[in-house]
């Protein structure tokens, strides 16, 4: 059976397992939230905030992941700054903190461009029936932004989860990192990255189909 | 706006920069010296030494950036290192003594993927760089005798006191090289017990120790050396908990095509250990960073 090897390592594999999990939804959220925060401070009406969000979009999303991830994980040090004194809770929180960054400036691009989606005059008539600022992006402006971007988030916490396995490079035993241990050891090559390989696809295809599930839901609720 | 969001995004990126640049290298230059007259060997013809005496070079894989094995330095191009003195000796003893065996040698750069393919396709004719003997590579090609012996040992900060030898790993974050046979090595040594902190290279494990994110760094000994090189503020602990034997590695003959090839190479170790050179070439080489002084690879 293809990916039978996984259980005989079930130890690497599934701790493994774990980790992805573990690091992929810390990221999902923490992506989502730094995102719209970002996304709402780029259509501010108040221009150094807007600065201040394309400034963070344009670094995060300009640099490699990799990069981020050893500046987390050996620069910050340099300054005094870490996660935890814990050398494995360090990493691991980096890895968490490195996918949240990375993929809220590519969040914060897709609600951007929902939130400008958003036909004006509804804006204009929120403000006119004396909604504030803040109220009418509360109750006007993001929720139509979230319905209509939930396609493109899907796309992106895809590609988180796939991207975890970057976490590898600081030394994070995620499922990748044990794939290669059981390769090593075994020089079983083949098994053993189609057994991580499985496990990946176990993980994104249920996503997948649960962003579509939501959006269809959204869609009757339109 | 557009120009001071730049402006802002550049400073970013400088101050990331600026505070993942931290680092320094080091480049040795000693030169071996050698003495006059030369009076050509003589081989039987059949044998591939004589081939190469016949060629007037013989092609020597080494790694450009192996200190202190072999270094080729950027400046001046010239190699150096203890596995170029190796090689240094071998040439002379094809084309006899001479001041610059240089002129003999055809040095080709390998990695440690490439060594056994450069022989195997015949681009080198032999391979002198940190190479261990094992079975598995000896069903590919053949090995000379031992001509340096090293093991597994522990790098340390210089004001750790509390590890000494493999066992005080226990508990202990120790960085290797993911996919190494070291990482195994310490998993024995320790039952397990030790937390293995795995990266891509060992300058990132030297990071990581300088930062205290790792207690230790653990693998051969010649790997250590340059490590502590870079950072004079490590030490190397411990006795051997992993045996590496190196040996000149030659393509295996086929159709008599490297007949006396690998017993030459063996007379000329020989020669090289008990006249004293091999000695000489560990003190000038090893020594420095090792400390210690051996007359044989079995000291």
């Amino acid at each position: 059976m293809p990916g039978a090897i996984a259980f005989e390592f079930p130890q690497l594999y599934f701790t493994g397992l774990w980790l992805t999990i573990q690091i992929s939804i810390f990221g999902l959220l923490s992506a989502l939230v730094i995102g719209t925060i970002v996304a709402v401070l780029r259509i501010s009406p108040i221009a150094p905030l807007r600065w201040i969000g394309a400034a963070y979009v344009e670094f995060f999303r300009n640099t490699p992941l990799v990069v981020q991830l050893f500046f987390f994980f050996l620069g910050l040090p340099l300054i005094g700054l870490r996660f935890s004194t814990d050398t494995f809770e360090n990493i691991f929180r980096a890895a968490s903190v490195g996918m949240g960054l990375y993929h809220g400036a590519y969040v914060a691009e897709v609600v951007r461009g929902g939130l400008l989606g958003v036909d004006r005059g509804q804006i204009e008539a929120a403000r006119s029936l004396g909604l504030s600022y803040p109220q009418m992006l509360r109750y006007v402006q993001l929720p139509q932004t979230f319905r209509s971007v939930i396609p493109p988030l899907g796309n992106i916490g895809i590609a988180l989860v796939k991207n975890t396995s970057l976490a590898s490079t600081i030394g994070v035993t995620e499922l990748l990192f044990a794939a290669e241990i059981v390769e090593s050891r075994t020089f079983r090559a083949e098994e053993a990255f189609l057994a991580a390989t499985l496990l990946y696809l176990a993980l994104t295809i249920p996503l997948g189909i649960a962003v579509n599930a939501l959006e269809r839901r959204m869609l009757v609720a339109r | 706006m557009r120009g001071f969001t730049r402006a802002l995004a550049l400073g970013l990126v400088l101050a990331f920069i600026a505070t993942a640049c931290a680092g320094g290298t080091t480049t040795p230059s000693p030169t071996v010296a050698a003495s006059a007259s030369s009076t050509r060997p003589k081989f039987d013809l059949a044998t591939y030494q004589y081939a190469l005496q016949t060629k007037g070079k013989v092609r020597i894989g080494t790694q450009e950036d192996n200190t202190p094995f072999s270094v080729k330095n950027p400046a001046t191009g010239k190699w150096d290192g203890f596995d170029v003195a190796v090689g240094r000796e071998l040439a002379k003893a094809i084309f006899g003594e001479t001041d610059d065996p240089d002129k003999f040698i055809e040095y080709v750069a390998v990695t440690s993927a490439t060594r056994i393919p450069s022989l195997t396709d015949n681009k080198a004719d032999v391979i002198i760089k940190t190479f261990t003997i094992n079975d598995d590579r000896k069903k590919q090609i053949d090995f000379s005798d031992v001509y340096f012996k090293t093991g597994q040992r522990i790098l340390v900060k210089k004001d750790n006191t509390t590890i000494k030898e493999a066992a005080d790993l226990a508990g202990k974050t120790v960085c290797a090289q993911r996919g190494s046979t070291s990482e195994q090595n310490i998993a024995k040594a320790t039952n397990n017990a030790a937390r293995p902190l795995l990266l891509d290279s060992y300058p990132a494990c030297l990071l990581a120790l300088q930062q205290g994110q790792a207690d230790a760094v653990s693998t051969d000994e010649t790997i250590l050396f340059g490590l502590v090189k870079q950072d004079p503020n490590t030490k190397i602990v411990g006795k051997y908990f992993s045996t590496e034997p190196y040996g000149i590695g030659v393509k295996k003959s086929v159709n008599g095509d490297r007949t006396g090839f690998v017993d030459f190479i063996n007379r000329t170790q020989i020669v090289m250990i008990t006249s004293g050179t091999w000695a000489k070439f560990y003190e000038q080489y090893i020594t420095p960073v090792s400390g210690d002084k051996k007359r044989t690879p079995d000291d």
